[in-house]
């Protein structure tokens, strides 16, 4: 009776992988592979995705991997079986992708990575996004100009080992070598998270070493930083620079509390990714990488970016 | 190995901190008797059981097996040396069958792998028949230990011992929790054990029991040696005032002479739960000890489970003083002046987790509080008060009940049921596994508070209280009320008659 | 009870002990400044959040629960009222209604399950730790809310007395020492605190001493829900948005600080102050190593050791009896 069951569950599992490919419809059907939807970045990144696959007149699949990286992986693998004829991954883990970037190779159906490189980046089509180092170096070359050079820096960093947090943190070392006046006092991970940032911030105040400037690895860390300098009145003296241009530290900048965020340009990368899949299901020839350029934002030019 | 002294400890004495558990005790077992260990709780009747089977060390003193000196570390190293025992609560894995927990921990293996060895289950399934056969046990070797009574899984027990060897099997009250009928069997196999050289020490509160199987039977009292001589020399009597350290004329205090029996109090009529008590119909006066008497697993408790709220009833009528009362949860039962003192203090009465105080008042805290806040000061002296009242022997009322003796817990769930003053008292077994000194004084309890005109339901299994405590008997059988007994004509035969269902009335045919 | 010195048991003072050793240590590392008054005051501050929700599991604790739920109830209250926040929208009283009105609503539905459905409470709000994360994300549309009016904002980010007086406390810190004092009182004072305490205990003895224990279960839990629903309007306020990833792990913290102040996993048994120790004992401890610059991850192994410690040294303390 039990290993009944337990056959029923295994072909159960299964089942997606025996069903023959789904016919070649006229109409292109491509799907977004995200790595979670939540948050205001992910949420502008398939918005966009889905507006250009609109206009495009692509056929859409949106999946959700909710951070769990076997999980983008199954579901790639679904998406093959059942004949799907592009892909394009933002990957939850640019290790954990590799397999999933494998079988489209294998099966011959063009994946395309956003935002994030696999580590087997080789067998994909195509790669649409930023440089996190270049992002990285653009907002601490910006707070080194605010300071002259000179001066003592708090870094909030990002979850230690992800791609963002070491290529953003080699831009930031790129400027530091160059300015030997700005010394690092303190450097911690916030893990993405504003109470987490606003917490230690107030810890590093009290701890009574000069903050001239706080760089933070993304706004949310940098509006939670901001509030801690706000409630210690000492919005004067320390400047606080973020990264990824939400809406709030938009408003921020507007309203001279934040000095300035760096724009990842989230909807143009969005956008070329399906540029680039759509080339590609039509035969053209791709390149390897497509770059989008990110943009520094400080009061003078939010107006620009302000919805 | 001319000697016939199998175990000899001698000069024993063990301290816990200031508390002197043991002092110089000897105690000799002889090979192939049954040797009754007798004293009340705290005379140091497990503490020496437990030296003697490694889980305490003595301070001073020396055992010698078979005539040679022997330290015991551990039970394990008990169990090497042929000591094994059979505790009161038995904790076998429920979930393992018969043969499995048989061979828990020695396991046939078909390879040496260490951990990794396969079992070899065909193995383990006949040895384990071989064994029940040999006992002449009808257990089924793939049976659930789940699935076994309170009896068989001592059997089990019993048996495993043996199988690992045990020249000295040690039995702490293992009729505590089975019926007269499982008892009779067990005393056989403890007779057949016997026969086949193994010594037995049989520890229990039940003195009939000791002049049923035992040769021997040593007396502790306060941790000191009391008395050991063959059981024919003694009587009953003289056991008891060794045990206690005086002479008890009677155990059981006589009614007071003023009493009066009431109208009734509680009336039960027609009570059925559906399947394990039918038509049950009852009244207690006001003043009157009315006795509950019949086997285990007759329906006893889960009737007075079913009165006081805690088990639904399919149907039958609850009056009481006179008037319809709709008893759904023991909250109706409380409120409506219902009290159970139930027989299993540390599931159904204590909260082991709180202090001594707020298990006595938790019942009575709505009369001790204001708007839900508690007035600790009328709370703390209603509490001094039922303490002093059962002469609870605590160092106050913030002493956790856990730390408690049995009698004094016993009188803790009494003490809370007093202070919230109720009318109907339900005790089930209400002296079990307590000493004859405690047990004295919840009988001098129980006969005050029918003097306090409340009705008083009382479940036993010890005939002697029956007899010696009701106004009244009921006996049930197989769940239903096999009939009444007055005063006048309570005789254990009569009782046993009924219970047995052999009576006129009974279906039972001899 | 040869294991006490005087009111306390050996294991209250242990734990205080370990307190003041942490506290004495961690002045001498960083100089005095962790025990600056200002910087005292701060450590508070930072533990009100997480205090709250350690009150609201210490109710559901000694009735011998456990709420894994609270983060994700943070969360939800917190992006509920922050939708009903921005400037010059509604009175400043609907979001803050409707936050405790949200956590009391999934507390009570945790309650129920828990007390009459008759679930394990380990598995009803592991289900609501998952649904409730869910219902943030779905409520909030993925990311922040943010643009939240300057009243709001004033909730948790203000000082009492607001004006005027030299010496002010963070309102944070105000709320966490009210919550602290109601649940103390309603714990150890009222009748329903006992009752909390005697089904936590053992369940069946307080059925039969005529408690609704139905009842006493399932209004902790909506406790609980209540406390982390004001815990999440505190924490959107703080952080001046509504983030549906907010609270994440916050249940273990809370669980941590019940642990860490002696209240038995099993029900039954601890005291309110623990529960307060094992709070401040977590934030004093961050707030330390951030002083010293410590990295979190390796924070966080600190942390899980005390944990670990904590419930040894209780378990070797209750075996001595």
């Amino acid at each position: 009776m039990k290993s009944i069951l337990a056959k029923i569950v295994v072909v159960a599992l299964f089942f997606p992988f025996f069903v023959p490919a789904a016919s070649g419809a006229a109409e292109r059907s491509v799907a977004l592979c995200m790595s979670h939807m939540s948050n205001a970045f992910t949420i502008e990144m398939s918005d966009a995705v889905r507006k250009r696959a609109a206009e495009l007149g692509v056929t859409l699949i949106v999946n959700d991997g909710n951070k769990d990286a076997a999980r983008q992986v199954g579901q790639i693998e679904s998406l093959i079986a059942q004949g799907i004829d592009g892909i394009i991954v933002e990957a939850v883990s640019v290790d954990g992708i590799q397999p999933a970037v494998n079988l489209a190779k294998e099966t011959g159906v063009p994946l395309v990575t956003v935002n994030q490189k696999a580590t087997n980046q080789e067998n994909a089509v195509s790669f649409v996004g930023v440089s996190h180092e270049d992002g990285g170096e653009l907002e601490m070359a910006e707070a080194a100009k605010a300071i002259g050079g000179k001066g003592n820096v708090a870094l909030l960093l990002g979850p230690m080992g992800s791609d963002a947090q070491i290529g953003r943190s080699a831009g930031y070392k790129k400027v530091l070598d160059r300015n030997p006046g700005m010394q690092v006092v303190f450097e911690q991970t916030a893990n993405w998270d504003t109470e987490a940032a606003l917490r230690l911030m107030e810890n590093w105040l009290q701890a009574g070493t000069k903050i001239d400037v706080v760089v933070a690895q993304n706004d949310g860390m940098a509006l939670g930083a901001l509030k801690a300098v706000e409630d210690a009145q000492l919005q004067k003296e320390i400047k606080v620079y973020g990264l990824d241009a939400v809406p709030d530290a938009l408003a921020a900048v507007k309203d001279g509390r934040l000095t300035g965020t760096v724009s990842q340009n989230t909807s143009a990368q969005g956008a070329k990714s399906v540029d680039v899949m759509v080339d590609a299901l039509n035969g053209k020839q791709v390149p390897k990488e497509v770059i989008v350029e990110q943009m520094f934002i400080d009061k003078a030019n939010v107006a620009k970016y302000l919805k | 190995m001319a000697a016939t002294e199998k175990l000899v400890m001698r000069g024993i004495s063990k301290s816990f901190g200031n508390l002197r558990a043991l002092n110089n005790l000897d105690f000799t077992l002889r090979r192939g008797e049954i040797h009754a260990l007798m004293g009340e709780n705290g005379a140091g009747k497990s503490t020496l059981m437990k030296i003697l089977i490694g889980i305490h060390m003595a301070d001073s003193g020396e055992i010698f097996l078979d005539g040679e000196p022997v330290v015991i570390a551990s039970p394990r190293e008990a169990l090497a040396r042929g000591i094994a025992m059979i505790h009161q609560e038995l904790y076998p894995i429920l979930d393992m069958s018969v043969a499995d927990n048989l061979f828990l921990g020695r396991e046939w293996k078909r390879n040496a792998m260490g951990p990794l060895s396969m079992v070899d289950r065909r193995k383990t399934r006949r040895e384990t028949e071989n064994l029940l056969a040999g006992f002449g046990i009808g257990i089924s070797p793939d049976a659930a230990m789940r699935g076994l009574s309170v009896a068989e899984t001592q059997l089990v027990e019993i048996v495993k011992a043996v199988s690992q060897g045990a020249e000295i099997i040690i039995m702490d009250e293992p009729t505590s929790a089975i019926n007269e009928k499982e008892a009779d069997r067990l005393f056989a196999h403890v007779e057949r054990l016997k026969t086949s050289g193994a010594s037995i020490i049989y520890i229990s509160h039940k003195i009939d029991e000791i002049f049923k199987i035992a040769e021997t039977v040593t007396v502790l009292r306060d941790g000191n040696f009391v008395a050991s001589r063959p059981t024919r020399e003694m009587t009953p009597e003289l056991l008891v005032s060794q045990m206690v350290g005086r002479e008890i004329d009677d155990i059981y205090p006589p009614p007071p002479p003023d009493r009066h029996i009431d109208g009734a109090v509680l009336e039960v009529s027609g009570l059925s739960d559906g399947y394990r008590f039918r038509n049950v119909s009852f009244q207690i006066r006001s003043g009157e000890i009315l006795g509950m008497a019949g086997l285990m697993g007759s329906g006893r408790t889960e009737v007075a489970e079913c009165v006081f709220g805690l088990t639904p009833k399919t149907s039958g009528e609850t009056l009481l003083r006179g008037k319809p009362a709709d008893v759904r949860s023991p909250r109706d039962a409380v409120l409506g002046g219902m009290a159970l003192v139930s027989d299993d203090r540390k599931q159904k009465g204590l909260n082991l987790a709180a202090t001594v105080g707020e298990n006595i008042s938790i019942v009575s805290l709505e009369e001790c509080s204001r708007l839900g806040i508690i007035d600790r000061v009328r709370e703390r002296a209603g509490v001094d008060e039922y303490m002093k009242r059962l002469a609870i022997k605590a160092e106050s009322a913030d002493t956790p009940a856990a730390s408690l003796s049995g009698g004094n817990q016993q009188k803790t769930v009494l003490a809370k049921w007093l202070m919230a003053g109720p009318e109907v008292i339900i005790f089930d077994e209400p002296t079990r596994g307590i000493d004859v000194g405690a047990k004295r004084e919840i009988y001098q309890l129980i006969r005050e508070l029918a003097a306090q005109g409340k009705a008083i339901l009382m479940i036993s299994s010890e005939m002697g209280e029956i007899i010696g405590m009701s106004d009244r008997v009921i006996v049930m059988a197989d769940g239903e009320l096999a009939g009444t007994l007055d005063r006048s004509e309570l005789t254990e035969e009569a009782i046993m008659t009924l219970a047995a269902n052999l009576g006129p009335t009974g279906k039972g045919v001899r | 009870m040869k294991n006490r010195v005087g009111k306390y048991t050996v294991r209250e003072l242990g734990i205080f002990a370990a307190f003041i050793a942490l506290i004495v240590a961690l002045a001498v590392v960083s100089g005095g400044t962790s025990i600056s008054p200002r910087n005292l005051v701060l450590v508070i501050k930072q533990a009100s959040i997480n205090g709250i929700l350690s009150v609201g599991m210490m109710f559901v604790i000694v009735s011998g629960g456990i709420d894994l739920s609270v983060g994700s109830i943070l969360a939800v209250s917190g992006v509920a009222a922050s939708m009903f926040a921005h400037p010059g929208e509604y009175h400043l009283a609907i979001p803050v209604a409707l936050a405790m009105l949200v956590g009391l609503a999934l507390g009570c539905a945790n309650g129920f399950l828990v007390a009459f459905g008759e679930i394990p409470p380990f598995i009803v709000t592991l289900g609501m730790l998952t649904m409730g994360r869910g219902l943030a994300l779905i409520l909030s549309g993925g990311s922040p809310i943010y643009n939240i009016s300057k009243p709001f904002e004033n909730l948790a980010g203000g000082f009492f007395p607001s004006a005027g007086f030299p010496y002010r406390a963070p309102i944070l810190s105000v709320y966490f020492l009210a919550v602290v004092a109601a649940g103390a009182f309603v714990l150890t004072r009222t009748v329903y605190g006992r009752h909390v305490y005697a089904v936590g205990g053992n369940e069946m003895s307080a059925r039969i001493s005529g408690i609704r224990v139905g009842l006493v279960k399932m209004s902790v839990y909506a406790i609980s829900g209540a406390l982390s629903g004001l815990a999440g309007l505190l924490l959107a306020s703080r952080i001046v948005s509504g983030n549906p990833n907010s609270g994440s792990g916050y249940e273990l913290d809370a669980i941590a600080a019940v642990t860490i102040g002696g209240i038995s996993m099993s029900g039954g048994a601890g005291k309110w102050h623990g529960a307060v120790i094992g709070t401040i004992f977590i934030a004093v401890m961050g707030n330390g190593l951030d002083l010293m610059g410590m990295p979190s991850n390796l924070q966080l192994v600190i942390k899980g050791a005390i944990i670990i410690a904590a419930v040894f040294y209780d378990i070797r303390a209750k075996r001595k009896r």
